[in-house]
C-alpha cells in the first residue's frame, strides 16, 4: 500500500532530480573518459619511449657482446636474449686489407616486444666496422720462451725451417722463421738443434714483451669464463673435419701425453711427455723444464711472464709447420672495433 | 480525498521547492565548473609536459649520436652538433680523387638535403668537410665490382655500394682503402624569442645552410644547454678549445603557458635531460 503510493506520487509529480543525476553521471562519465584516454595515450608515449631506448641498449649490448665473444670462424647470423629483448648481429666483409686482416661491417639489431603491442616491437638498429684479425698469430719463431735462458737439449730440436710444402696449403713452403728466442740466451747442444733464420734471437724489454708481440689476447683466451671449444677434454679428432683446428683449454699441471691438432692453450704447467705430438700451436703460462714430445708448429711458453723456470731445457722437437700455424690461428681469429665507427642506424 | 482529487501545490509547497531547485542548480553548477577547471587545468599541464619532453627528446636524439669532435658550437642558448647520416668504408680507390664506399642501405638510406659533408676517421678522432651531396655523388654502377675484387661480399646487396668523389680537395692524399668515412649532417639548435607567440620563447632546429625552423613554442626564459667536459663539471658554454672535451649535454627545459581563464598563475613544467655522448669515447660502445 505504501509503495503503490509512493509510485503514483512520483508519477503524478514528475521531477527534475533525476535529469539532473542523469546530467551528472553523465558529465562525470565524460570527463573520466577523457582523463582514460590522456592518461592512456601518456602512458602509452612513456611505454613506447623506454622501450626504443630499451631496444637500442639491447642492440649495442649485442654488439659488444659478439664482438668481444666471437672467436675462429665468423658467423652471418648471432641472436642473442639480452633482458627483455633479442639482438640480432650479423656481420658483412667489406673490404681484404691483406691475408691476415679484414674490415667488416658488424649490424646489431635490438628489439623490444611489447605485451600490448605484440605485432610491433620496438626496434633500433646500430652499426659498426671492425677489423678481423683473421690469422692473429705472428710466426716469430718456432719456440719462443718468456724466460732468461733456454737451451735446447737431450735429443729436442727447435726447428724454423718450414715444414710444410706448398701441397700442404697455399701458404706451405715459406720462408724461414726464428729457430728460438727468449729474453737473455738461447743455446743448442748442437747446431743441428736450433736452426732458422736465424737460428736464435734475444727478446730483450719487459716481461710482457713477448706475450704482446705473438698477437693473441692472452688475457682474454685464458680467461674461464670465455668459451673454447673444449675444456680440459679432448675432441674426438676423427669425428671433426680434417680442416678442423679447434681450441683446447686445460687449466693446472698438464703432463700431456695425448696427441691432436689445433690449439692448445695451457692455463697452468704445460709439462709434455714423450708421447706428447701436437700439430698446430700450442700456448702455455708455463713450461715445466724438461719438456718433451713433438710439436709441427709453433710453441709460445712463459705467457705470464716470467715464466716459472728462468732458465729452461728442452727437450721437445719443434719443427715450424706453417700451414698448421695458420690454420691454428685462424681459430684464434678475433674482431677489433674500429674507434668511433659506431653509430645508429636508425 | 477531497485535497487528492484538487490536485496542484499551495505556494508554501511552490517556493520551498523552488529554494531548493535552485540550491541544488547552484551546487552542481558549481560542481561541474570546478571540475571543467581542474580538467582545463590538467589539460594544460599535459600539454605543457608534452611539448617539453618532446622537445628535448628531439634534441636528445640527434645529440645522442654525436661522435668525436662532432660538437661544433655549446653556448647557453645555442647547440650546433655533427651527427652521422651513414658510415661507411672505402672499399675501392679510383684514383686521388674517387672512392668506392659501403654503407649500409647504399645512396637510397642517404636524406641528400641534410648531408652537410664528409668525415674521414683518423686513430683518434674524425677530420671533418663541408661539400654538399652533389658535390660527393659520384653516381657510379661499378662501385660493387670494384669492391667485390677487393674481398667485399657483395651478395645481395650490390645497392649498398656508392661512389663518393671530390676527396683529394678534402683531404689531399690522406684517403685510402680501408679507411672510413661519414657523411654527416650538421644541426644547429637555438633558443629563442617564439616566431609564433613573441611572448615567450621557442626552440628552433636548423641544418647546415637552412634557415631555423621553430618546433617548440613556449619555452620558458630558464630553458639552456649545458655541457660537461673530462674536467667532470657542467658549463653553460664551452670555449672553442675545449670543446673536443665535451662529453655529456644537458638539456634544460622548461616550458610556461597561462592558464585559458586568467586570473591564476602560469602553468610551468621543468625537465631536464642528460645525454652521454657514448660515441665520443674512445672504446666504441
Amino acid at each position: 500500500m505504501r509503495s503503490a503510493r509512493a509510485m503514483e506520487r512520483g508519477a503524478s509529480e514528475g521531477g527534475f532530480v533525476l535529469a539532473l543525476v542523469v546530467f551528472m553521471l553523465f558529465a562525470i562519465a565524460v570527463a573520466s573518459a577523457t582523463g582514460y584516454l590522456v592518461v592512456s595515450s601518456e602512458f602509452m608515449l612513456g611505454r613506447h619511449s623506454r622501450d626504443g631506448a630499451e631496444a637500442l641498449t639491447v642492440a649495442r649490448a649485442g654488439l659488444e657482446r659478439f664482438v668481444s665473444e666471437t672467436m675462429g670462424v665468423l658467423p652471418d647470423t648471432t641472436t642473442y636474449a639480452l633482458g627483455n629483448g633479442v639482438a640480432v648481429v650479423t656481420t658483412r666483409r667489406v673490404y681484404e686489407e691483406d691475408g691476415q686482416t679484414h674490415i667488416y661491417y658488424v649490424r646489431s639489431e635490438g628489439t623490444v616486444d611489447d605485451i600490448f603491442t605484440p605485432g610491433t616491437p620496438a626496434r633500433r638498429v646500430v652499426g659498426a666496422y671492425a677489423t678481423h684479425h683473421w690469422r692473429p698469430v705472428e710466426h716469430h719463431a718456432a719456440v719462443m720462451i718468456g724466460a732468461d735462458a733456454l737451451s735446447v737439449e737431450g735429443g729436442g730440436q727447435a726447428h724454423g725451417i718450414d715444414y710444410s710444402t706448398a701441397l700442404d696449403c697455399a701458404e706451405g713452403g715459406g720462408p724461414r722463421i726464428v729457430g728460438a728466442i727468449a729474453r737473455l740466451s738461447v743455446t743448442g747442444q748442437s747446431p743441428s738443434d736450433i736452426q732458422g733464420s736465424p737460428p736464435t734471437r734475444t727478446w730483450a724489454g719487459g716481461w710482457s714483451a713477448i706475450s704482446d708481440s705473438i698477437g693473441v689476447r692472452w688475457d682474454v683466451i685464458s680467461d674461464p669464463n670465455f668459451p673454447v671449444d673444449f675444456e680440459n677434454t679432448l675432441p674426438s679428432f676423427g669425428a671433426l673435419p680434417a680442416d678442423s683446428f679447434p681450441v683446447i683449454r686445460y687449466t693446472g699441471w698438464v703432463n700431456a701425453s695425448f696427441s691432436g691438432r689445433g690449439v692448445l692453450l695451457v692455463d697452468g704447467v704445460f709439462d709434455p711427455n714423450s708421447s706428447f705430438s701436437w700439430d698446430g700451436i700450442v700456448l702455455a703460462r708455463h713450461i715445466d723444464d724438461a719438456a718433451q714430445g713433438q710439436i709441427d708448429g709453433m710453441l709460445v711458453a712463459g705467457l705470464e711472464e716470467p715464466n716459472m723456470y728462468s732458465s729452461v731445457g728442452l727437450s721437445i722437437d719443434v719443427k715450424y709447420h706453417a700451414c698448421n700455424v695458420y690454420a691454428a690461428s685462424e681459430s684464434l681469429s678475433y674482431l677489433e672495433l674500429m674507434p668511433h665507427t659506431v653509430h645508429e642506424v636508425n | 480525498m477531497g485535497g487528492g482529487g484538487r490536485g496542484g501545490f499551495t505556494l508554501v509547497e511552490t517556493l520551498i521547492a523552488l529554494v531548493i531547485s535552485s540550491f541544488l542548480v547552484v551546487l552542481v553548477s558549481h560542481a561541474f565548473l570546478v571540475q571543467n577547471g581542474f580538467y582545463s587545468l590538467q589539460t594544460l599541464r599535459v600539454g605543457v609536459q608534452d611539448n617539453t619532453r618532446a622537445a628535448t627528446e628531439l634534441v636528445a636524439r640527434e645529440v645522442r649520436n654525436v661522435p668525436r669532435d662532432g660538437v661544433v658550437v655549446a653556448g647557453s642558448r645555442t647547440l650546433t652538433i655533427r651527427s652521422p647520416i651513414v658510415v661507411g668504408t672505402v672499399c675501392n680507390r679510383q684514383g686521388a680523387a674517387q672512392v668506392d664506399v659501403m654503407t649500409e642501405g647504399g645512396e637510397a638510406a642517404v636524406p641528400v638535403d641534410e648531408v652537410a659533408g664528409v668525415a674521414l676517421r683518423n686513430d683518434s678522432t674524425w677530420e671533418y668537410g663541408i661539400r654538399s651531396w652533389p658535390a660527393l655523388d659520384g653516381n657510379d654502377n661499378q662501385s660493387a665490382n670494384n669492391c667485390a675484387a677487393n674481398g667485399a661480399d657483395t651478395v645481395g646487396a650490390r645497392d649498398d655500394f656508392h661512389r663518393l668523389v671530390g676527396m683529394n680537395a678534402l683531404f689531399p692524399g690522406a684517403v685510402v682503402e680501408g679507411d672510413v668515412l661519414m657523411l654527416f649532417r650538421e644541426t644547429t639548435f637555438t633558443i629563442r624569442t617564439s616566431q609564433l607567440d613573441s611572448t615567450t620563447l621557442a626552440l628552433f632546429r636548423a641544418d647546415y645552410g637552412e634557415a631555423p625552423v621553430e618546433f617548440a613554442t613556449g619555452i620558458d626564459t630558464t630553458a639552456h644547454f649545458e655541457y660537461r667536459t673530462s674536467a667532470g663539471t657542467y658549463a653553460d658554454t664551452v670555449l672553442a678549445a675545449d670543446l673536443s672535451t665535451v662529453d655529456v649535454v644537458r638539456i634544460v627545459a622548461e616550458s610556461r603557458k597561462p592558464p585559458a581563464t586568467g586570473g591564476a598563475d602560469d602553468v610551468r613544467f621543468g625537465w631536464s635531460v642528460n645525454v652521454p655522448l657514448r660515441n665520443v669515447r674512445d672504446e666504441g660502445p
